[in-house]
């Protein structure tokens, strides 16, 4: 009997083992639903990527410091019959408040339902007053000055003033948990209320982009209700959040769905969608189930490019596509050899086929790579950067050129005495950066050098390309699958953040790239008051790019949603943010 | 029994205890990935370091790892364990919004695979070597190999999507304000194909236990004298065979038991369930330490009860056990 009770013991060990180690081999075949924690995305069906920031865009004038005045407009009647809106999600999203939501997309775009910022992105991405009934910037960009809206209310009937607003960023800036809205406002020194509608921030140094990373980015909070705080997330406010948005959330099934009315008393006027209902599914395939048996009206999140022609065949389904500004690139530690050699990062950018990747992986549901960064559609684009780059023969002329043969004749290349042989890192959760990280090893192959994927689960890969987030800490990889969310590019004042070699101005400097005329423009850009000239020295950037190579950029993935149309049809694609937003269940009269 | 012997299995116990709950620890921290993006979003990144290290203060991340050791045990004796890095909720409430739908689910698979896998069991060692046998027996082999995810995919594409007559996703409607018997059915209809995905993958586990333990007791020597003694069928059938063979079955259904409490993963991500699985798998796919901690503490203990379970219910079934 000992021997088998021992026996059993072991069993039983072994089996909680099993229990704990489980969970972590799951992974390997399950999406993950919705971290907030991966810092990039593809169009497709993991928005769970998405490193959270705000999304301004491209659109027509960049965003220039505007001292004009809007005024806001009326409300028109409410629609006669109540609409409801069922909208399916992938994760559970918290207590929706400022502190407590959960993923970049589309947590913070659930969020702002409910809150409001000083300005609004319409639907070209350019910041408009929205709490604000005008903003001007003097002439060395560091003091902004907004006129609030009067009369605006929050959902408890107390006035919105410039008293919530300059408490709103102290708070923020004070708990710095919420990392966004802390990052907002930092660089903030002073903000001055003049009156109960009038406030001024006062900023350490020039920012030409404080509308678009600030102003339309953080949502006011109430002064009553936030002062008493202690820890904001933890704190239990009671089941609501009180905001001054178009919604107020009414119930929450933790892991199931949320629920919100419209606020009937909208400052700009009632909602078209009278009641919207969040359903939480855990993967975007139970998500696409529910809409075609009718049990979802809209999918908040992009759905992947196989499933576009599919589900828009369905009647009554539609599917609404625009421009995200999401990028996938290669990267690599160019502080390494061989990659500090930029011959060697030129013939990578020149073995890509990016035209294939787009038709293969994408089938079509994306924009070509510009080398040099910026979207060609984007407002700033350079139109002198070759976009049609491939070229392997080039390629291997180069190679050879520098020094990189392959003297052993096994096909691959040799550096400093080693085989050019490397691993490319990348998330295995995604599976479209997957099958371009697989037709990489390819391409690459075409030029010598050999390589070999290694999928593995998100964090690690985060933590392998930007360990603890933190570009202080270095890197551990020497390829990398990587993208980051619209608003990186979307906003071309944040290109200094990519490209910067000082690492506090650099701080998503992940290839450990410098160059010193590179240092010189991004430090102009951040001074300069006309936009004209900004676009001059980003025309500059993006030539430097294309030739310097700090990291290979692939494509541009479109944004495509699904809706049903016979249920609301009204949606309002917002360049580099999509659908979801406040401005798609207003009427049309109250979007900017 | 001697009190000597009741004193060693309680030690037994506490050395599986304390050893589980320090890999509860441990094995969160030792996986690669950093939690501050979970807790305070990407963008802890372009936070000044002085924000960025009161963040991590401010939920104790700062602490020596021994320090942090002592907490967890603190926690599992005051009940509290804190706050999720992810969703920013209490523990405590998170898992017991959870459970109840995994065990929902898995209670009633458990239950229908138990009753169908012993009938089937029973039902093919007694009729060993016929056609109808090695049939059961190769079917149950297959359904053994179906992945479940898969099978949950073809059961939503069946019953939801193509035919509509059950919902797809979900334990109730959201958002529906339904009451009393309307509610009730609600919550059955979503239950129906998530317990069916696991009942079909659990039933053969059970059925082989059982046609093998009966197909040993069958070939034994007393069953062959109470034959020859002229005992009729029914009477060898349960009163020498089912007792006898009853016992290594119940240690697989108290082990699955214990399991139960873990949730299903696959099956609650494939019909977005709003179980534990889900919660464990999350969390662990975003290093949420403490819900991870909890998470496997309830795991730990569901399991070790179970087992204590089978050892206390071994004596009573099978009178051989109590005399060592």
């Amino acid at each position: 009997m000992t021997r088998v009770k021992r026996f059993k013991w072991a069993v039983l060990l072994v089996a909680l083992a099993l229990v704990v180690v489980g969970c972590g081999d799951d992974e390997a075949e399950e999406e993950p639903v919705a971290t907030t924690a991966a810092p990039a995305t593809t169009a497709a069906p993991e928005p769970a990527d998405e490193p959270d920031e705000p999304a301004p865009a491209p659109a027509d004038d960049e965003d220039e410091p505007e001292p004009e005045t809007t005024t806001t407009t009326a409300a028109p009647p409410p629609p006669p019959e109540p609409v409801t809106v069922r909208a399916a999600i992938t994760g559970d999203e918290g207590t929706l408040n400022p502190y407590t939501y959960i993923s970049g997309f589309p947590g913070w775009n659930i969020l702002m339902l409910q809150y409001d910022s000083l300005m609004q992105l319409d639907a070209a991405g350019v910041p408009q007053p929205w709490l604000a009934s005008s903003v001007s910037v003097s002439d060395d960009l560091t003091e902004w000055s907004v006129t609030l809206v009067e009369g605006v209310t929050f959902h408890d009937g107390e006035p919105l003033t410039s008293d919530d607003v300059a408490f709103s960023v102290e708070f923020y800036t004070t708990n710095p948990e919420a990392s966004r809205f802390a990052r907002d406002f930092r660089g903030v020194a002073d903000v001055v209320v003049h009156d109960d509608y009038s406030v001024t921030f006062v900023l350490e140094s020039a920012n030409p982009g404080f509308d678009v990373v600030a102003l339309a980015d953080a949502p006011i909070i109430p002064r009553h209700i936030w002062e008493s705080v202690d820890i904001p997330s933890e704190h239990d406010f009671g089941g609501t959040n009180i905001g001054s948005g178009p919604y107020i959330l009414t119930e929450i099934a933790p892991d199931q769905s949320y629920r919100f009315a419209a606020n009937p008393n909208y400052f700009r006027g009632a909602p078209a969608v009278d009641e919207l209902v969040l359903i939480i599914f855990a993967d975007d395939a139970g998500a696409q189930a529910a809409i075609r048996t009718g049990e979802v009206d809209v999918i908040f999140e992009r759905i992947p490019p196989e499933q576009i022609d599919l589900l828009d065949a369905q009647d009554p389904l539609d599917v609404i596509l625009g421009p995200e500004f999401a990028t996938q690139m290669i990267n690599y530690d160019a502080s390494l050899r061989p990659f500090d050699d930029v011959a060697v990062r030129q013939a990578i950018n020149m073995a890509m086929d990016r035209q294939d990747i787009v038709d293969t992986v994408y089938l079509g549901a994306a924009t070509v790579g510009s080398p040099g960064w910026i979207h060609p559609g984007h407002s700033v684009y350079n139109p002198g950067i070759e976009v049609d780059v491939y070229d392997p023969a080039a390629a291997n002329a180069l190679l050879d050129g520098a020094g990189y043969a392959d003297s052993d004749g096994d096909g691959v290349r040799e550096f400093d005495g080693q085989p050019m042989s490397f691993e490319i890192i990348t998330n295995a959760s995604d599976s479209l950066r997957l099958r371009i990280a697989e037709l990489t090893v390819e391409m690459l192959a075409a030029i010598g050098i050999k390589t070999e994927v290694l999928p593995v689960d998100t964090a690690v890969w985060e933590n392998a390309v930007w360990p603890g987030f933190d570009v202080n800490n270095g890197r551990n990889y020497q390829i990398a699958m990587w993208g980051w969310s619209p608003p990186v590019q979307a906003d071309p004042l944040r290109l200094p953040w990519l490209v910067h070699s000082s690492l506090d101005r650099g701080f998503l400097n992940l290839t450990g790239y410098g160059n010193a005329e590179m240092d010189e423009l991004s430090e102009a850009l951040a001074v300069e008051p006309d936009p004209a000239e900004r676009k001059a020295i980003l025309g500059r950037m993006q030539e430097i790019i294309a030739e310097d190579l700090p990291f290979v950029l692939l494509l541009y993935p479109d944004g495509a949603y699904v809706y049903d149309s016979s249920v609301y049809a009204d949606w309002e694609f917002i360049a580099g943010q999509g659908i979801v937003s406040k401005l798609s269940l207003l009427p049309p009269s109250a979007r900017p | 029994m001697t009190r000597r012997i009741d004193l060693r299995r309680v030690a037994q116990y506490g050395v599986v205890v304390v050893v589980a709950v320090t890999l509860n620890f441990l094995l969160p921290r030792l996986m690669p990935g950093n939690p501050l993006a979970l807790i305070a979003g990407v963008d802890v990144g372009m936070l000044a370091p002085e924000q960025r290290a009161e963040i991590v203060a401010r939920v104790g991340l700062d602490a020596p790892m021994w320090v942090q050791y002592l907490r967890y045990w603190g926690d599992i004796f005051t009940g509290d364990f804190g706050f999720s890095f992810r969703s920013s909720r209490p523990i405590v409430d998170m898992i017991l919004e959870r459970l109840p739908w995994t065990l929902l689910i898995t209670g009633l698979s458990l239950v229908v695979s138990a009753v169908v896998g012993v009938l089937l069991g029973a039902l093919s060692a007694w009729r060993r070597g016929t056609k109808g046998d090695l049939s059961m027996l190769s079917g149950m082999i297959s359904i053994e190999s179906l992945p479940s995810f898969w099978l949950g995919m073809v059961l939503v594409s069946l019953f939801a999507v193509q035919w509509g007559l059950l919902p797809s996703f979900g334990a109730v409607t959201p958002a529906s304000d339904l009451e009393g018997w309307a509610h009730v059915w609600d919550i059955i209809s979503h239950a129906i194909l998530p317990v069916t995905a696991l009942s079909i993958v659990g039933t053969p586990g059970v059925y082989m236990t059982m046609r093998y333990s009966m197909l040993e007791t069958l070939g034994e020597d007393y069953i062959r004298t109470a034959r020859a003694k002229g005992a009729g069928e029914r009477r060898v059938l349960f009163g020498h065979v089912a007792r006898n063979t009853i016992a290594p079955v119940i240690t697989v259904l108290a082990i699955r038991l214990g399991f139960a409490f873990g949730g299903t993963v696959i099956i609650e991500t494939v019909f977005s369930y709003p179980g534990l699985g889900r919660l464990v798998f999350e969390a662990v796919a975003g290093r949420d330490y403490p819900v991870m901690q909890a998470a496997f503490l309830v795991f730990t203990a569901a399991i070790l009860v179970a087992n204590l379970a089978a050892d206390l219910l071994y004596p009573l079934i099978d009178p051989r056990s109590r005399t060592s």
